[in-house]
């Protein structure tokens, strides 16, 4: 470990430059200083973006901005790399008492920042009821009834706005857990996805710039850029089977530096493989509720909130 | 050295040198879901830490 040897306490130093190192790279076995550091991610998300072509020219963008830090870093990352792109950041107020607020003030105060035309919309409004009450008596399945919803609400507005694309600020921890989350549930659906059918048949199609990046990279380029700010947790965040994924998975990284983009890149090969094998597209057809596109005669949206709207509907949906 | 943690509480780290990562693993905090800064400035997590330091550890995991 190189090291500068003017500080009091020995302090590790930039493997490309000899500057304070801010970040140790624990895959790639070397340490970053700041402007090192931001660079690196730039570079990796710039050629995340190419990789799976994300953008194509002329697509009007609209960019998922809960306000926290993931989508926060996204907005800005895809202003700095695609300048002159069209991009309007769209937000979804779920209606969660003590915690949405002070997020959809951190969103708002970015989009003026950075001159972003800035949309938003409700559970209120699309709904009738904030998340608060809907999941009143089913706070255990909080995430996977506010994930279905949101998704609906999103591509809604997302549509709105004339979005050709939808942005999403997912990390590589996030996207890790989804997988490890499909096998636990034995999600077969999921599991056996196609590369084709991400993000859902029928909705806008869904893009993740930083999927390689693992969280805690994407919050060191927050801080270093001046974007992160300390917000409240989701009170719903440790009811969820994702808190607990989370865990293990972040303590497997720790031990084994690299698990959770292996993962990921794992579950990329499987979906890869399906292209060959030959598969009867299920139809869609619009929601008989809703009208939105959907393979059964509800869309799930509809059937959570209108079939019954008790327990086993939820349950059910939840998994 | 004193320790300031996410939750807004502080604690003393009464040891020997230790570095970044091994101060944490003794307060059961896993170092790949924090970033620890220093006099205001974010320190890699093998850093040697003196008697002297004061760290600030910032929690990196959000829900929502």
């Amino acid at each position: 470990m190189k090291t500068d040897s003017g500080s009091p306490a020995l302090s590790p130093v930039c493997d490309l430059c000899g500057k304070a190192a801010v970040f140790l790279d624990r895959i790639r076995n070397r340490h970053l200083c700041a402007a090192h550091f931001i660079d690196d991610v730039e570079e990796r998300v710039r050629r995340t973006i190419q990789e799976y072509a994300m953008v194509q020219p002329g697509d009007r963008f609209a960019v998922a901005l809960s306000g926290g830090k993931d989508s926060t870093v996204l907005l800005h990352l895809l202003r700095r790399l695609m300048p002159g792109a069209d991009l309007v950041a769209v937000t979804v107020d779920e209606g969660i008492d003590g915690y949405r607020e002070a997020t959809l003030r951190s969103a708002g105060a970015n989009t003026r920042r950075l001159g972003i035309e800035h949309s938003t919309i409700s559970f209120l409004e699309m709904y009738g009821k904030t998340l608060d009450e809907i999941v009143r008596e089913h706070q255990d399945r909080a995430c996977g009834i506010c994930g279905i919803l949101r998704r609906k609400a999103m591509n809604t507005l997302a549509r709105r706005v004339g979005a050709a694309k939808l942005a999403t600020g997912h990390n590589l921890d996030d996207e890790s857990q989804s997988v490890l989350m499909n096998w636990l549930r034995g999600d077969r659906e999921r599991i056996l996805r196609r590369p084709e059918e991400f993000g859902g048949q029928g909705f806008i199609p869904r893009v993740k710039p930083l999927m390689e990046i693992p969280e805690k990279e994407v919050a060191l380029y927050g801080i270093l850029n001046g974007l992160f700010v300390e917000l409240p947790e989701c009170p719903y965040m440790h009811s969820a089977l994702r808190s607990e994924v989370r865990g293990i998975l972040t303590s497997l990284e720790r031990g084994h530096p690299g698990t959770m983009r292996r993962v990921v890149e794992g579950q990329a090969r499987l979906s890869q493989h399906l292209l060959a094998v030959p598969r009867a597209a299920r139809p869609l057809r619009a929601c008989e509720r809703c009208g939105d596109p959907s393979t059964a005669r509800l869309c799930q949206a509809c059937r959570l909130l209108h079939t019954g709207a008790g327990s086993e509907t939820i349950v059910s949906l939840d998994r | 050295m004193k320790i300031h943690l996410q939750d807004g509480t502080s604690r003393a780290f009464k040891g020997g040198p230790a570095t970044v990562s091994q101060v944490l693993l003794s307060l059961g905090v896993n170092p790949v879901e924090v970033i620890v800064s220093r006099d205001g400035k974010v320190i890699p997590e093998d850093t040697f830490l003196g008697p002297d330091d004061v760290i600030r550890i910032i929690r990196v995991s959000h829900g929502g």
